[in-house]
């Protein structure tokens, strides 16, 4: 097994040190960054997306896996940034005004990570206005807005409005999720893209970034 | 027929005259948009809670029979809980609250919602053995013998709607001390021994306040836990870890209700319940509630196919028709008349009413379901 399929392995069970540890080795016998996060980190992460997906794995395990990541990443930072590794670009993120909930979003946030994506996390019950001025500040290409409330959906809505509003719908593609959330929901507030799970929203959020 | 004899009835099989109108509560919200369009008194608005004297008025205006969380049990928390502790007020207004399970939540002002869980205490061994082993043990005081003494005459035969004894919940009361991300981390890669310690700590306290209660000879008609541990694509943990932690406790306590003769027992878990109920089912728990159709696609259906007249209904009910028109409602109704004719099923709104719900609707479901003949 190399050392790549290795991380990839222990990323997928969580274990956050040991991830640490062999991304440190890899880059100490000459390993590219960019093998090291496309074929250990992001590819682990690929592969409990997939799990995720199937049923196979459930939340806890995409939340160790992601601390694990997050674990590797950092000290693959300071060797990313030598080797000019940019992120594939940003998306904003965030739950909808009104709306406290921040485990949804925070899978997503993790998943869309895992893909190479730079996130700007405003956080939870978010004005359409911050959000926004987040598009403008960042250049994000993307805007993930997460609800998981009936009473807080629309404002999903709102937002859509508030950058057309500002003139600037057409920058961004706009992904919409949570509980309540369908596509004939997403189809009728306008939004671009709908996905049941948050692994399938880092698939679509790539997709925006490489087609 | 009264309302407990058409309820038990109707899980049970057995023929009843008519339907209850069964309902899960209501949002504080909505009641105080009924109250302000002067619908109901603002005093029912304030002081309803499940099954109390206002929720029974409340009943009476829109028609409904029943909510069926009216249960009574012991104090099964941790006692004393954590004193509820303002610990940062936050320039945006926002404050961050130790709460009573010891989970520190950011609350903004103004926002109706899960607050946002900032941190626990409830991180390692030294943690649980300092902080909370103590107050998972059982002692006599979480009973109220004053109360159950008396509970067959002054609750039980006063009133015709079924009541139930609360059971407790293994996993969603953990979850609230430790929150969904402090959960994972001490499953999977922390101590997981400690969380099979906390599991079985909190299990044996619960099961011996349930085995008071019942040991003093209290009727009830159904025993009834509570969850909450899946979300709209399933479980919040696996499905096996679920049963190796848990089955064994939701037997025993359910071997019990047996022994007093209690057969119908509910289990309340939101979201899409189908890889748990498996581990549900085979330890005796038979009532799916509510079966959140609506908001996030929970099934009876599917369930009674796979386990047979082992699983029994009560909600199922898709509330957001009640914020429609008289046509969605009477949609919802034609669905539901075919799970009713499979028995074993009494349909209630699949959570609690929201705002936005319309009251002269409610009050038309009510009617419209209580002209269902079984």
């Amino acid at each position: 097994m190399s050392i790549t399929e290795e991380i990839s392995e222990k990323l997928q069970k969580g274990r956050a040190k040991e991830v640490a540890a062999l991304v440190e080795q890899a880059m100490q016998e000459g390993t590219a960054a960019s093998v090291i996060l496309n074929e250990g980190l992001i590819a682990g992460m690929n592969a409990v997306g997939e799990k995720f997906k199937k049923n196979e794995v459930f939340v806890p395990e995409v939340l160790v896996a992601a601390r694990a990541m997050n674990a590797g990443l950092k000290i693959l930072k300071p060797a990313m940034q030598n080797e000019g590794i940019k992120p594939l670009g940003k998306a904003v993120i965030c739950t909808v005004k009104g709306d406290m909930h921040d485990i949804g979003k925070n899978l997503v946030k993790m998943m869309i990570e895992g893909q190479g994506i730079e996130c700007v996390d405003l956080g939870v019950d978010v004005d359409p206005q911050r959000i926004v001025e987040a598009v403008k500040e960042s250049g994000a290409k993307v805007v993930c807005l997460s609800a998981l409330l009936t009473t807080t959906m629309m404002e999903q809505k709102n937002v859509i409005e508030a950058l057309k509003a500002a003139g600037i719908r057409d920058q961004v593609k706009v992904m919409v999720g949570g509980a309540p959330v369908t596509q004939q929901f997403a189809d009728e507030i306008g939004a671009d893209c709908y996905t049941l799970d948050a692994a399938s929203a880092a698939e679509a959020a790539k997709a925006y970034f490489t087609e | 027929m009264t309302n407990r004899e058409r309820a038990m009835n109707i899980l049970h099989f057995r023929q009843a005259d008519r339907l209850p109108a069964v309902h899960f509560g209501y949002w504080k919200e909505l009641l105080f948009e009924w109250a302000q369009q002067g619908k109901i008194p603002a005093e029912i608005a304030e002081k309803q809670g499940d099954g109390n004297e206002y929720d029974r008025k409340l009943d009476g205006i829109l028609g409904f029979d029943f909510n069926w969380c009216r249960t009574y049990g012991a104090d099964m928390g941790l006692r004393p809980p954590f004193e509820t502790k303002v610990l940062e007020e936050l320039p945006d207004g926002s404050r961050r609250v130790r709460n009573s399970f010891g989970i520190v939540e950011k609350i903004h002002p103004g926002v109706v919602s899960i607050p946002a869980e900032d941190d626990y205490l409830l991180k390692d061994r030294k943690a649980f053995e300092q902080l909370y082993r103590e107050k998972m043990q059982y002692t006599e005081e979480r009973i109220n013998k004053a109360f159950f003494e008396k509970f067959n005459e002054s609750v039980y035969e006063k009133t015709d709607i079924p009541i139930g004894i609360n059971l407790g919940s293994l996993m969603g009361d953990i979850r609230n001390m430790v929150s969904v991300v402090g959960m994972s981390y001490l499953i999977y890669d922390e101590d997981e021994e400690l969380f099979a310690d906390i599991v079985n700590t909190y299990a044996e306290m619960q099961y011996r306040c349930v085995d008071r209660i019942l040991s003093m000879g209290v009727k009830f008609d159904f025993g009834h836990y509570w969850e909450d541990i899946c979300f709209n694509n399933g479980p919040l943990l696996s499905p096996e870890l679920f049963r190796e932690l848990c089955f064994r406790h939701y037997e025993r306590r359910n071997g019990l209700c047996h022994k007093h003769g209690i057969d119908i027992i509910s289990l309340d878990c939101d979201g899409v319940t189908d890889k748990l109920l498996p581990t549900w089912v085979e330890s005796g728990v038979n009532v799916m509630f509510p079966i959140e159709i609506g908001t996030w696609g929970d099934q009876f259906e599917p369930a009674r196919k796979k386990f047979g007249q082992k699983v029994l209904g009560v909600g199922g009910m898709d509330k957001t028709a009640l914020r429609k028109d008289k046509k969605a409602v009477d949609a919802e109704i034609e669905r539901i008349r075919r799970l009713v004719s499979l028995g074993g099923f009494i349909p209630c709104p699949d959570h609690r009413l929201m705002p936005g719900t319309k009251f002269e609707l409610v009050q038309y479901y009510a009617e419209q379901i209580k002209n269902i003949r079984i």
